[in-house]
C-alpha cells in the first residue's frame, strides 16, 4: 500500500473531531451534500418501502401487463403487470441489504484482522496474517462470487437453527472478499499508531492491550475506514446487481434491480423502454450517491490519499 | 531489484497455489458427488463408486489437488470435465481468445480516451472542460457497464440498427462485421475505466504541474508543450500501475458484459458450467481468471516499482 496510508492522523482527536470535520466538509461541498441526500433517499426507500410503494411489488396483475408510464403507474408495469415504481422502491431494500451488510461484515473482520496483525507488529504472526490477506486479495471478487454461488447453489441452506437464503450467502461472501482491503488499511494505520507516544503513555498508565487497541488505536483508524467503507458500498451495489442479473443473486419474485434488468433483457427488441431504464437509473443514482459521499468524505477525513482509487 | 522480483514472483506462485487449493476444497466440499451429476439420478451406488474410483474422486482432496496441479504444471493440461467429458484445454482455447480480445479492445479504448480527457482536464483545471470531465468521471464509475450495455442494445443497436444487438462474429467472417460485433461490448466495458484512468491522469498531472520543477522549467522559458510532456511522464506513473491492475479487474466485468451480449467467451463457459453443476469446468475457468488477475497485479506492482524508484528503495 502507498506510503501516504502509513501516515498517522495528526492527533489523537477521535470520533467527535471526525464527525465535526464531516459536518463542516459536507456544508462546504455541494457534491458531498448531493451524495448524502441520494444515500439518505435510497436508505429511506429501503426502510419505508412497505409504506411508500404504491402497489404490491410481487403480486401478479396480468391485466396490467407491460403498460407504459402513466398517471396510474408512474414508471409503467412489467410483464406480470407489476408496478415498476413499487419494484424499484423495494429493490432498494435488496440492494442495500446486501451492500451495507457486506460492508459491516468486511469492516468487522478487516478491523479485527488488521488490529491483530498490528498488535503482533514485527513478529512472524504479522507476516503470516498479512501474507494470507495478500493471497485472499488476489481473488477477483465478481468471478468468485458467481462461482461460489454457482457451487453452493441458490437454494436456502439450513445450518443449525439458521436459514441462509441466497441473499445471505451473497452478502457474507462479498463481506469476506472485502476483508483484505479493510484489514490492510487498519493494519497500516494501526501499525503507526502503535509506535506513537500516546500509546506508550497509555501503557505507562497501565491500560490493557485490548483497551489500547480498541479504545485508542481503533478510533484513529476510523477516518480511512469510513471512506473506504462508503466506496465499497457503491461497489457492492453493482456486484449485487450483476450477480442478480445473471440469475445467481436475489431470487424471483423478490424485487431487485439486477433481476429487474434481467427481465428487461427479454424485452429489448419489443420496445418497452421503461423496463430497463428505471431499475438501471436507480442503480446508477444510488451508486453515484455513495461515490460522491465517499469522495467527499475522503477530501474531508483523509485528504492526502490520492483521488481516483475507485477500483473494485 | 532482482531479489524483489523473485520475492514477488514467489509470493504470486504461493498465492496461486493457495487459491487453487481453496477452489478445489470448495468444489469438492459440496454435498453430492460429481459422479451423481455425471451419471444422473438413476445410477446405482456401485456405479457411482466405480466412477469415483476411475476418476480418483475417492482419494483425499489434497491428493486430488496435487494430482490436478501436477497435470497442469507439467503438461499444461487442465484435464477433462466429468460431466461433459470435454477437454478443458479445448474449451479454453475456444473461449479465452474471445474474452481476451474483448478486454484488450476495451482496455485500448479506455486508455486512448482517458489520457486526453485527463490531460485536458488538468491543463484547463477549474474551467468548464474540467468540470464536465469530472462529472463524466463520477457518472462513469457509477453506471454499471451491463446496464449501459443494455441501453446500447436497446437504442443504437435495435432502434437505429447501427450495430448487431448481440452475438459474436468471428474475424473469419469479415473484419467490419467482426469489429461491429465487438464495438458495443468493448464500449460498455471500457467506460468505467475511462472514468478511473482519466481521473487518475488528471489528479496526477494537476499535482505535477503545480510542483517546483515545473514552475522552474516554465520560468526558464521552456516551451509549454515540452514542459507538459515532462510533467505528463511523471504524472503517469500511478496511472500505469492502476491501468495494469484494471486490466485484471476488467476480466471480471467482462463476464457480465459477455453474458449480456451473448458472446461465447469464458463467461459463457463459466455460466453454462454453473447451469450444469459442472464443478470441474467452473474450477478450471475460475482458476484461469485468477491466474490472469494475479499476473496483472504482479505486472502492476513491478511496473510501479520500476517507474517509482522511491518506492522500490523504501520497500526492499
Amino acid at each position: 500500500m502507498s506510503v501516504a496510508e502509513k501516515r498517522p492522523l495528526a492527533e489523537a482527536s477521535h470520533v467527535m473531531a471526525a464527525l465535526q470535520r464531516i459536518w463542516q466538509g459536507a456544508r462546504l461541498n455541494w457534491a458531498t451534500t448531493t451524495g448524502a441526500v441520494i444515500v439518505l433517499v435510497a436508505i429511506g426507500a429501503a426502510i419505508f418501502a412497505p409504506l411508500i410503494a404504491p402497489y404490491d411489488p410481487i403480486e401478479i396483475a396480468i391485466e396490467n401487463k407491460l403498460l407504459p408510464p402513466s398517471a396510474e403507474f408512474w414508471l409503467g408495469t412489467d410483464h406480470g403487470g407489476r408496478d415498476i415504481l413499487s419494484r424499484v422502491i423495494w429493490g432498494a431494500r435488496a440492494s442495500l441489504t446486501v451492500s451495507l451488510l457486506a460492508v459491516v461484515i468486511g469492516v468487522t473482520g478487516g478491523v479485527l484482522i488488521g488490529l491483530f496483525a498490528a498488535y503482533h507488529s514485527g513478529s512472524w504472526v504479522e507476516q503470516i496474517v498479512m501474507r494470507a490477506i495478500d493471497a485472499i486479495a488476489s481473488i477477483p471478487l465478481l468471478i468468485w462470487a458467481i462461482a461460489i454461488i454457482g457451487i453452493v447453489g441458490v437454494d436456502s441452506v439450513d445450518i443449525g437453527p439458521f436459514t441462509f437464503t441466497n441473499v445471505h450467502k451473497l452478502l457474507i461472501l462479498i463481506g469476506l472478499l472485502y476483508m483484505p482491503t479493510l484489514a490492510r488499511i487498519t493494519h497500516a494505520v494501526a501499525q503507526v499508531e502503535m509506535t506513537s507516544d500516546y500509546v506508550k503513555a497509555r501503557r505507562v498508565q497501565g491500560a490493557g492491550n485490548l483497551a489500547i487497541m480498541f479504545g485508542d488505536v481503533l478510533p484513529n483508524c476510523l477516518s480511512p475506514l469510513i471512506v473506504q467503507a462508503t466506496l465499497l458500498v457503491a461497489i457492492g451495489i453493482v456486484v449485487e446487481a450483476s450477480v442478480s442479473f445473471v440469475g445467481l443473486g436475489v431470487q424471483p419474485p423478490t424485487p431487485s434491480w439486477g433481476s429487474m434488468l434481467a427481465d428487461a433483457r427479454n424485452y429489448v427488441f419489443s420496445g418497452e423502454w421503461w423496463l430497463p431504464v428505471f431499475p438501471g437509473a436507480a442503480i446508477s443514482l444510488t451508486v453515484i450517491g455513495f461515490n460522491l459521499l465517499g469522495d467527499g468524505l475522503r477530501d474531508v477525513l483523509d485528504p492526502r490519499r490520492s483521488t481516483g482509487r475507485l477500483l473494485t | 531489484m532482482l531479489r524483489m522480483l523473485l520475492n514477488r514472483l514467489a509470493f504470486s506462485i504461493l498465492a496461486l497455489l493457495f487459491v487453487g487449493l481453496l477452489l478445489f476444497v470448495l468444489t469438492r466440499g459440496v454435498p453430492g458427488s460429481p459422479a451423481r451429476v455425471a451419471l444422473g439420478l438413476e445410477a446405482t451406488d456401485t456405479q457411482i463408486a466405480q466412477f469415483e474410483k476411475d476418476h480418483g474422486l475417492d482419494r483425499p482432496v489434497v491428493e486430488q489437488y496435487i494430482r490436478w496441479l501436477g497435470q497442469l504444471v507439467l503438461h499444461g493440461d487442465f484435464g477433462r470435465s466429468f460431466v461433459t467429458g470435454r477437454s478443458m484445454n479445448a474449451l479454453l482455447t475456444e473461449t479465452l481468445p474471445i474474452t481476451l480480445e474483448l478486454v484488450l479492445f476495451a482496455f485500448a479504448f479506455a486508455v486512448a480516451v482517458a489520457l486526453p480527457i485527463g490531460v485536458l482536464s488538468a491543463v484547463y483545471e477549474g474551467t468548464w472542460i474540467d468540470h464536465a470531465a469530472r462529472i463524466f468521471a463520477v457518472i462513469g464509475v457509477s453506471v454499471p457497464g451491463f446496464w449501459l450495455g443494455l441501453m446500447l442494445i436497446r437504442f443504437p443497436a435495435v432502434e437505429f440498427g447501427w450495430f448487431p444487438p448481440g452475438g459474436f462474429v468471428p474475424l473469419s467472417d469479415g473484419l467490419v462485421a467482426h469489429l461491429q460485433s465487438i464495438a458495443l461490448p468493448a464500449f460498455a466495458l471500457g467506460v468505467y475505466y475511462i472514468a478511473i484512468l482519466s481521473r487518475m491522469t488528471r489528479s496526477g498531472l494537476v499535482e505535477t504541474l503545480g510542483s517546483e520543477y515545473v514552475r522552474t522549467a516554465r520560468a526558464l522559458g521552456l516551451p509549454r508543450g515540452r514542459v507538459l510532456w515532462y510533467a505528463l511522464k511523471n504524472a503517469l506513473v500511478p496511472v500505469v500501475s492502476v491501468g495494469a491492475m484494471s486490466f485484471g479487474y476488467m476480466f471480471g466485468w467482462a463476464l457480465i458484459v459477455e453474458y449480456l451480449f451473448n458472446i461465447p467467451g469464458m463467461s459463457n463457459a463459466l455460466l453454462t458450467a454453473v447451469g450444469q453443476r459442472d464443478y470441474f469446468t467452473m474450477q478450471a475457468v475460475v482458476y484461469v481468471f485468477t491466474i490472469i488477475f494475479i499476473v496483472s497485479n504482479l505486472a502492476a506492482d513491478l511496473l510501479n516499482r520500476q517507474l517509482n524508484p522511491k518506492l522500490a528503495s523504501a520497500q526492499p
